[in-house]
């Protein structure tokens, strides 16, 4: 799937669909998110939502303290990821995860995904060229 | 209990029929084979936003999708009573609006989301089936006239005429809980005029104006370009699948991470 990793036109993409206000999440607005702000956390995928109208991962990421907290991180619909090379399968429970994030202003555990990189070092990115045969 | 159920039949039928064209007569074979010569719609279409084909085409400042809640384009100009309401809107923290919660945008915001849409052409009528939000809108070309008084819908109601290869759209009668761009309500007067066609074998553009003259002081006019994907299907979309997002009474945004995961089965 080598458009996960077409990095290029990320900006491209990223900054005109702001331009037109549709975003990147076409339902609701990036308030509770801080936009400005990146965040990387690392762990294990304990589940992958592939529903609308977003997709959700959730992490566990060790807490320092011998256990783990569960982390949400809100992505793109399947129906947008589908069409640019993500499946159902993308991620499944029990892979080795680092992701980037929006974190949530309110400090709760969640946020919006902006990348993330997987144990064989493949990096899945929410935008890029729909594919076409 | 049955009752009351046939009343509200009987109500809504009563209430539609007195708007409605005569019965239409069902299609022959040239009916059919007229549609066969009209541009070809048929397939799957998404709005380009600059990275795939196309030239910017979601419409820096199209109303609705693309101004859904930015910053108001720079084209449309509004009258004194409709910018006071806008400055009032905007006074008040409101982080976003109803389709957090699943409500979908009506017209024009439908238009310009960024999902798929596919066009089905019968005799006398398109159909444009709008992947976002599960949404479908019907534009009757046979013939018929706009309905002097119209039920308020979220895409208003629609009537269509071919100019060459040109499918031109007129819809009126909107709902109150759609809104031209963020903080800008329309008025009740608000007519949409689309012209549908095609620029080369697999790109379209719809260029739209809105008029309003209790809003705009000038019909503001929009252009964005849609690419077609053979391929592709229409996918479901259940907005209230799994929407953890939110928008409460006072217009604050939320993220609902409390409620249980989905239950998945085993794979």
């Amino acid at each position: 799937m080598p458009r996960h990793q077409c990095a290029p036109m990320l900006g491209a993409v990223l900054v005109s669909m702001l331009a037109a206000g549709a975003g990147v999440s076409a339902h609701h607005s990036f308030a509770p998110f801080d936009m400005g702000a990146e965040k990387t956390i690392s762990g294990t995928v304990k589940q992958f939502d592939w529903t609308n109208p977003h997709t959700w991962i959730w992490v566990n990421v060790p807490d320092g303290h011998g256990g783990v907290e569960t982390w949400a991180i809100e992505g793109m619909s399947p129906n947008f990821l589908g069409r640019r090379g993500w499946t159902k399968s993308s991620l499944k429970a029990g892979d080795k995860i680092s992701l980037v994030i929006r974190p949530l202003r309110d400090g709760s555990k969640g946020g919006m995904f902006v990348r993330a990189t997987l144990a064989d070092g493949k990096v899945l990115l929410p935008t890029g060229d729909p594919t076409e045969p | 209990m049955p009752a009351i159920a046939l009343g509200f039949a009987i109500a809504t039928s009563t209430g539609q029929a007195a708007q409605k064209a005569p019965t239409p007569k069902p299609p022959a074979i040239e009916d059919w084979t007229a549609v066969g010569k009209l541009p070809d719609f048929t397939g799957v279409w998404e709005l380009t936003f600059g990275g795939g084909g196309g030239r910017g085409a979601a419409g820096r400042g199209a109303p609705g999708g693309g101004a859904a809640r930015g910053a108001l384009p720079q084209g449309p100009q509004l009258t004194a009573a409709a910018a006071a309401k806008r400055k009032e809107l905007q006074s008040q923290p409101r982080e976003d609006n109803q389709t957090a919660n699943c409500l979908p945008p009506g017209m024009p915001g439908i238009m310009g989301q960024p999902y798929p849409m596919e066009f089905l052409l019968t005799p006398g009528l398109v159909t444009v089936v709008i992947e976002a939000y599960t949404q479908v809108r019907h534009i009757y070309t046979d013939g018929r006239a706009l309905p002097a008084d119209p039920d308020l819908k979220f895409h208003g109601t629609s009537v269509g005429r071919w100019e060459g290869d040109t499918l031109v759209a007129e819809t009126v009668g909107f709902s109150p809980l759609t809104e031209i761009a963020a903080n800008l309500p329309h008025g009740d007067k608000m007519r949409i005029v689309e012209r549908f066609r095609l620029t080369d074998p697999n790109t379209m553009t719809i260029e739209t104006t809105v008029t309003d003259p209790d809003v705009l002081t000038a019909p503001y006019t929009s252009t964005r370009t849609l690419r077609r994907h053979r391929t592709w299907t229409i996918a479901e979309y259940i907005c209230e699948e799994n929407n953890r997002n939110f928008v409460d009474q006072n217009g604050k945004a939320g993220v609902n991470l409390n409620q249980a995961e989905p239950a998945k089965k085993e794979q």
